[in-house]
């Protein structure tokens, strides 16, 4: 190594020495005279590069022997300039055709887009922080073809970033983020029982740490050859983010932007109530008192009737205001209607009531600025955003440097570093869960209940004053909770709170040593300490409690490349240019959980000393791991229109078995511009790209070998067992096999674009702790094992239907289809579930069927598609259901879209983004549980034959759930016919009393697949309106320019199937789409933002 | 000075990688190695903790006895074992970490080196009495289970054994662990009998007693054999009791307490089979079994099988609301009703039929609270009588010990299966009748599929009979 180092030292002063340059400098205008922002300059045959500053200045060092400029603009055809001896030379490009547009890719190559043998979709961080989003990769949404975004509705959830389907069965299948060449965490520390729906809170994905504000622009690679540098976790596809920097050779330029957002609960997406019926069930034989279904209750001067406070249904007596009964206010000794009676009633603000309207602040401020030898950019963002439930919270504070310095001409020094610090308060409680009130407002409720009483009377007392106390049922404590405490009590006593502190940044050297060569060091790091601290009160119906998880994370990554870039041949016909690398990456993470034990000594203090018994054995977890790389790229060019490129990496991963821990993985592709060697009329670009692609992967952090638990020690005795998961040292690596084909077709001067790929993709070999039978001693294995695979299209259509004058139409459609199949698993198994939800259903990765599929019980049709029903002891009819699980939906929806429109005059941008998915289904535990309780609108009110649902069969009332029922032999068994369907025996005609046969349309007898509903929507996603006071205002002052917008987000659901949710609605992101339990509503946005620029 | 930089920046990058790597990845909070006692200690607490539970997600045998109906949700009244994957959690908790753990620490055992050989041996010996007792539990559940190829690694797919010759084999482990058991076994943290190797060959010789017993309708002479080898051997008094011992505090508390106080519910009512059949006999035990009961002193029961209120009915008792109730697995009281029954069948295990059953009902009333004379005066009763009760000698052992087995929800409802009897009727939503046993979890039909589908050639129903349930 000494030697190696000393080598490179000597080597470095000699050319260092050698070599020498100039600086040119020029303004690069369009047709009309204004100044091109942010266009590229690059001397061609190098990397050596800048973009033009907000007056169309740049400015250059240009090493000596370089005899070409070449200067490109988006939209814009390419020039090339021969350069003189002079040092200014200036510029004019013409829209239209383009040819040389630059991209970045992986590793952060900035590279000519024609040249690429694969597809690429940029997303600029205007389109982003348009509309902006507490977290910026719910902007990408129907922008980016194959990328498949699920929002979370709650306050700050996780978002799921999917591109071109799910290829892991059991790990994270989330696209990889990169930010200015350093790879962060997106980790997802929701645990599996929040992911689930057992409760819990969504602490969201890791990368929306980044700020909107500082976003250049988005870059995704899509398939296994675009991201094969960067090693095992680009499997999934990499978002790659470039934050804005200085410009060079810029006066110093300050930007304001301050905006105000407003957001309120979509009511499309809540529960629509039923308004004639209060609590309990009324058919229950004896089980309330009074033969009309009330309670009886004395409070000393008598027995009176009482509502059936302590349910949690609405299958009660019908409202009726004469009547006079005790309510769930009567029984608090702290309100004045204590001891008396109520008017039987519904309410006046129902569970909707609950949502609050939000509000977002978010400003930022920036300045930037460079002169000829350096840049630099310094910004801060404040996010401030109060939730749509009572006491909810987050606040965002984000400093961000970036800057740049040539120590010499050849030798240049650059870096990024943004410092985030997020902190919620209050984020909303998840799945089926007392700290999640839409567990009972979309499952188990009392429609009579009245929101604005709840919250009278928790800012009282402070106290759980519940709408669902013991009441009569328990005398001796009636005020005691039920199942369910006063939400406001719980949103403002039982809430969490959470901080990360996250530092990610770089220092990057570069040394151009010849014009053809230049090597780049690099150290990036991305850390992160977090605390997660959650908390029950004194007084909740659950044990007071207190826990925290803290959780520190670190990633270093060094990175050594060099680069080459060499013309060969007469007229430089040939071109080549490529890498040789080496990336180090170490990751530490450290974890501990402690929990207070048996509830809390002093109320209201919230420390693990205060627990009532000694704290339970904390849950912890540090590791650290290593993974050692080496890649490199050659790319050749043939005359402009021919290009290969050919990569290879190997790692050495910590994770495998010391003597089977290195792979191999290569990529190929090919770029044809056939539109240089043909020319077709009307087309100005062509282009069919292929590639090839493997790429291999490692295993999870400790997954080899075979630990104990350790228990809390039960009097006195330490406790240890065996960990669920079977470890298994001789696992190797999982690799990923991709082909990929694309068309990129441009016509009528780049007026309309077309970009087509398809694509195929199977990950073999998998590492996956398979689930096994519980009697091997573990209920899981690791085991490489499995094969899936997607095959896909994606389209992106660019349009400018017009541009007449001062008036501009872009319209751009994107979409894509991805089918996804799960082909093999382990040994002879042909299902692995990957998750039960409750109710019973299974999320599972089925052989021959898409990753995803739910499986739970379906209804008996006959042939002809009628759902078969029979009698029930009880009356009325039910729907008949198998009685093994059956496949009964899917998560993976059948294709996405998205159609964005930008109109402009002059001044004024207006824009507007519908957000398309169809297809996908998901599990609905509210409707599960919450048809069966009477809560909603259709459990009441008239049926067909003009009496009420809800009254007795015999006084015209009941429910008729048609379907048909099944022929049976004289024995009495079931007839079905050769391919299995039930046999029709007669049209169902009876009427069943609505309590019982709503019960079958929920959870006591539904079939599962009743719950299944569809997850397709379209949505108006976006729509924003920009106006940009004109310049000439600013003339004689020190204001450069000022942009005011009006903005909207999710403002319309213009089609759903989902009757009382957002179909898009879920837990956590990550494996277990397509449950939903305790879902939120979708939230409508609208806001204000003003940026000044200085 | 810039070339240095530069320099010191690629010396950094290649320095990194000269690392060897292989020291990367090693997990420092979850040790490869644990004292022995630390996984016998776990596999003790989580197999009492499971007999215990009333978490209708977990341990729903106390309802299958009807000695317990539910409120609100009488799903699992209804035999309803899918949904909550009430059948998995048995499997899961009985293979995965109550035989696992036990498993796993007989190899540290071996290697202690601080341990004679007939310690080793005698610590062999009780984990084998506490394996046998777990393997019995699961083939009493679910009949046929994996067996010569469980809790091995490597065979991800372990085929069905016969429950007959799982019982067999057990058995004659439980035998070698009786002899084995002459050396005290010097186990540290022995949280049931204190590492007191004679208390644990009572439990094995009770064991032994019980299996007998449950083979007795289908293989006499063995049972006959078992009976009188091990009766002279088994428990003989309370004190004896198979059970641990629970604290007051969390999370070492019995799992009864935090259902039916802690988790602030009102789940479990008594059932009127149950209440009825002890206010018919004028039980002395109702005021310890149950609260909330009538004026009168009579319990009163809900209807098993359907919804029931709350306040109206009686409410399991006061003892089991305390956090430190102990969990019970194998009692006493158990053991007389088993050496009646051997009397009966013409076994020579001391004493009579007569003189056991009424050892077994007074050791019950007095354990529960009462006295001697409640218990005398109970036996007075013609009804009670075991000369005089009504019903066959196996309807008169039957009623008593399932009455007598409350708290011990399992071997409650076992003696049902065993004896058909006290009349249990079906169940009044679904009208089913008692559920016979467990059918396999969901997910032995996904991970383990050819192998189960072999087992259960002749179906997988929860009317299906374990071998020895001849009637």
């Amino acid at each position: 190594m000494k030697k190696l180092s000393l080598l490179l030292f000597m080597f470095l002063l000699v050319l260092g020495s050698t070599w020498a340059q100039r600086t040119v400098s020029g303004v690069l205008t369009d047709d009309t005279g204004a100044p091109l922002i942010g266009a590229n300059v690059l001397v061609k045959d190098t990397n050596v590069g800048t973009i033009s500053d907000l007056d169309g200045k740049y400015q250059l060092a240009v090493p000596a022997g370089a005899a070409t400029l070449i200067f490109s603009y988006t939209g814009f055809a390419s020039k090339e300039l021969t350069l003189g001896d002079g040092n200014v030379y200036n510029m004019t490009l013409s829209e239209g055709v383009t040819l040389a547009d630059v991209v970045v890719t992986a590793l952060g190559v900035k590279r000519e887009k024609k040249s690429l043998g694969y597809a690429t979709q940029e997303v600029t961080g205007d389109e982003v922080t348009r509309v902006k989003d507490v977290n910026f990769i719910n902007s990408l949404s129907g922008k980016v073809a194959g990328v498949d975004i699920k929002r979370s509705t709650q306050m700050g959830g996780s978002t799921n970033v999917v591109i071109r389907g799910a290829k892991s069965l059991y790990g994270s299948s989330q696209a990889l983020f990169v930010v200015d060449g350093t790879p962060i965490s997106n980790a997802i520390s929701n645990s599996s029982s929040q992911q689930t729906g057992r409760g819990g809170y969504d602490y969201g994905n890791a990368a929306m740490d980044i700020n909107p504000e500082d976003i250049e622009t988005i870059t995704v690679l899509r398939g296994a050859a675009a991201t094969a540098l960067y090693g095992s976790r680009a499997a999934n596809g990499v978002i790659l983010v470039t934050t804005k920097k200085g410009t060079r050779n810029k006066d110093l330029g300050v930007t304001v932007s301050s905006g105000v957002t407003v957001s309120n609960a979509d009511k499309s997406t809540l529960p629509r109530y039923q308004q004639q019926y209060g609590a309990g069930y009324t058919t229950i034989q004896g089980w309330y008192p009074e033969e009309n279904g009330f309670e009886y209750f004395d409070f000393g001067d008598g027995v009176q009737l009482s509502a059936n406070v302590y349910e949690d249904a609405s299958f009660g007596p019908e409202f009726d205001a004469n009547k006079m009964v005790y309510t769930w206010e009567s029984f608090y000794p702290e309100l004045d209607t204590y001891g008396k009676l109520q008017p039987y009633v519904g309410s006046e603000n129902d569970a909707t009531t609950f949502y609050e309207t939000g509000i977002t602040y978010n400003n930022s401020f920036s300045i930037d600025g460079g002169s000829d030898k350096s840049q630099f950019r310094l910004s801060y963002t404040n996010f401030d955003m109060k939730g749509n439930l009572p006491n909810s919270s987050i606040k965002k504070n984000t400093v961000a440097f970036s800057g740049g310095y040539d120590i010499t001409p050849k030798f240049k020094a650059t870096s990024s570093i943004s410092v985030v610090n997020t902190a919620a308060n209050g984020r909303y409680g998840t799945g089926y869960d007392n700290r999640n009130p839409n567990q009972s407002f979309r499952q188990w409720y009392q429609v009579s209940t009245d929101f604005a009483k709840q919250k009278e009377a928790y800012d009282l007392t402070g106290k759980n004053l519940s709408w669902n106390p013991y009441g009569p049922l328990d005398p001796s404590s009636p005020t005691k909770p039920h199942y369910f405490d006063n939400y406001y009590f719980n949103r403002y006593e039982n809430f969490q709170n959470d901080e990360r502190n996250r530092v990610i940044g770089n220092v990057t050297l570069n040394y151009d040593f010849t014009s053809w060569m230049s090597l780049m060091g690099r150290v990036s790091m991305d850390r992160f300490g977090e605390i997660q601290e959650e908390r029950i009160a004194a007084g909740s119906i659950d044990v007071p409690k207190y826990d925290r998880y803290n959780k520190d994370f670190s990633e270093m990554n060094y990175d050594l490349i060099a680069s080459f870039n060499k013309y060969f041949g007469a007229d430089d016909i040939v071109s080549f240019d490529g890498n040789l690398g080496l990336n180090i990456r170490r990751t530490t993470l450290s974890s501990i959980f402690a929990a207070t034990n048996g509830g809390l000594v002093v109320p209201k203090v919230y420390s693990l000393a205060n627990s009532a018994n000694p704290v339970a054995a904390p849950t912890e977890s540090a590791y650290k791991i290593a993974t050692n790389g080496y890649f490199g790229r050659a790319s050749f060019g043939y005359d402009n229109f021919l290009y290969l490129d050919l990569t290879g990496r190997y790692d050495i991963s910590s994770t495998l078995p010391a003597d089977n821990n290195a792979y191999f993985y290569p990529s190929a592709s090919l770029s044809l511009l056939f539109s240089e060697l043909l020319n077709i009329d009307g087309l100005s670009f062509g282009k069919l790209r292929f590639n090839y692609a493997e790429v291999g992967n490692d295993a999870p952090a400790l997954s080899l070998l075979n630990t104990f638990d350790l228990g809390t020690a039960f009097g006195g005795l330490a406790l240890a067992s065996a960990s669920n998961t079977e470890k298994n040292a001789n696992l190797l690596p999982e690799s990923t096999v991709s082909l990929e084909a694309g068309v990129e077709l441009r016509f009528a001067k780049d007026r309309l674009g077309l970009d087509v790929s398809v694509y195929k993709s199977n990950t073999f070999d998998q590492i996956i702790p398979v689930a096994v039978t519980g009697a091997t001693g573990s209920l899981f294995k690791y085991v490489n094992a499995g094969n899936i695979q997607n095959q896909g299209i994606e389209v992106a259509l660019n349009t400018t239907p017009v541009k007449s004058g001062d008036f501009t139409w872009n319209s751009n459609i994107t979409w894509s289809k991805n089918q996804n199949e799960v082909i093999e698993l382990y040994g002879d198994q042909t299902n692995i579930q990957l998750t039960g939800v409750q109710g019973g259903v299974t999320i599972n990765a089925a052989i021959g069927e898409p990753y995803g599929a739910l499986k739970g019980t379906n209804f008996v049709y006959t042939a002809d598609g009628e759902k078969v029903v029979y009698p029930h002891w009880n009356g009325g009819m039910r729907w008949r259901k198998t009685s093994t699980p059956e496949v009964i939906g899917n998560v993976n929806p059948d294709w996405k879209g998205g159609w964005s429109n930008a109109f402009t005059y002059k001044n004024v941008t207006a824009s507007f983004l519908i957000d398309v998915q169809m297809g996908g289904d998901f599990f609905s535990l509210d409707t599960w549980y919450g048809y069966a309780t009477g809560i909603y609108d259709f459990t009441a009110g008239v049926n067909e034959k003009g009496g009420q649902v809800r009254d007795a069969v015999d006084a015209d009332g009941g429910l008729l759930i048609g379907g048909v029922t099944q022929a049976s032999d004289a024995d009495g068994n079931l007839l079905f016919d050769a391919d299995g369907f039930a046999v029709k025996d007669a049209d169902n005609d009876i009427y069943g009393y609505a309590q019982d046969v709503y019960s079958s349309f929920g959870y006591v007898y539904a079939p599962n697949a009743y719950h299944v509903h569809d997850a397709s929507y379209v949505k108006l996603r976006e729509a924003a309106l920009t106006y940009s006071l004109p310049s000439n205002l600013f003339k004689n002052n020190f204001i450069a320019g000022i942009d005011v917008s009006v903005m909207g987000r999710n403002l319309w659901i213009i089609y759903k199937n989902s009757e009382y949710s957002d179909p898009e609605a879920g837990l956590s992101a990550g494996r277990f789409l397509g449950n939903q339990s305790g879902a939120y509503p979708a939230v409508k946005e609208m806001g204000l933002n003003l940026k000044v620029r200085f | 000075m810039k070339k240095i930089l530069f320099l010191s920046l690629i010396v950094f990058v290649l320095g990194a990688c000269t690392e060897n790597i292989s020291d990367y990845n090693t997990d420092t909070k979850n040790p490869e190695v644990v004292p022995a006692s630390a996984l016998i200690g776990n596999a003790t607490v989580s197999l009492f903790d499971f007999m215990a539970e009333p978490n209708v997600n977990v341990n729903n045998f106390r309802l299958y006895a009807q000695h317990w109906a539910q409120t609100t949700y009488p799903d699992e009244s209804n035999y309803e074992l899918v949904e909550r994957n009430v059948n998995g959690s048995a499997w899961n908790r009985m293979y995965a970490t109550v035989l696992r753990d036990l498993k796993d620490a007989k190899p540290l055992i071996d290697a202690d080196k601080f341990l004679t050989d007939g310690e080793k041996a005698a610590q062999h010996a009780i984990i084998t009495v506490m394996e046998t007792f777990v393997y019995s539990f699961l083939v009493d559940c679910f009949g046929d289970i994996p067996y010569s190829e469980a809790l091995n690694s490597d065979i991800a797919t372990p085929s069905y054994d016969g429950a007959a010759g799982i019982y067999a084999d057990i058995i004659t482990k439980l035998d070698g662990a009786i002899s084995a058991l002459s050396t005290q076994s010097g186990m540290d943290g022995d949280l049931v009998y204190g590492g007191d190797s004679d208390a644990w060959k009572m439990a094995a010789n009770s064991l032994k007693l019980k299996l007998a017993i449950r083979l007795a309708d289908t293989n006499n002479a063995t049972a006959k054999t078992m009976a009188e080898a091990a009766a002279s051997g088994v428990f003989a008094s309370s004190a004896n009791d198979f059970k641990l011992g629970y604290y007051g505090s969390t999370p070492n508390t019995n799992p009864l307490w935090e259902q039916l106080i802690q988790s602030g519910r009102s789940d479990f009512v008594a059932a009127n089979t149950f209440a009825d059949a002890l206010n018919s006999v004028n039980d002395p035990r109702i005021p310890y079994f149950f609260k909330n009961n009538a004026a009168d002193g009579t319990a009163v029961g809900g209807v098993y099988g359907t919804s029931n209120g709350f306040p109206a009915n009686s409410q399991p008792g006061y003892l089991l609301e305390d956090p430190t109730w102990p969990g019970k697995i194998m009692s006493y009281t158990e053991v007389c009703f088993l050496l009646a029954d051997a009397n009966e069948r013409g076994y020579s295990v001391g004493g009579t039929a007569a003189d056991w059953y009424n050892a077994g009902v007074t050791n019950s009333i007095m354990e529960w609270g009462g006295s001697a004379d409640d218990a005398t005066a109970y036996l007075a009763q013609a009804d009670v009588n075991y000369g005089t009760a009504a019903g066959t000698w196996k309807q008169k052992i039957a009623f008593q010990k399932w009455i007598a087995l409350y708290d011990m929800g399992f071997e409650a409802w076992t003696t049902y299966r065993l004896y058909d009897w006290p009349n249990l009727p079906p169940a009044e939503d679904s009208q089913r009748p008692v559920i016979k046993r467990y059918t396999y979890p969901v997910t032995e039909y996904s991970v383990n599929g050819a192998s189960v589908e072999a087992a259960t050639a002749g179906g997988d129903d929860i009317q299906g009979k374990i071998f020895w349930d001849a009637n």
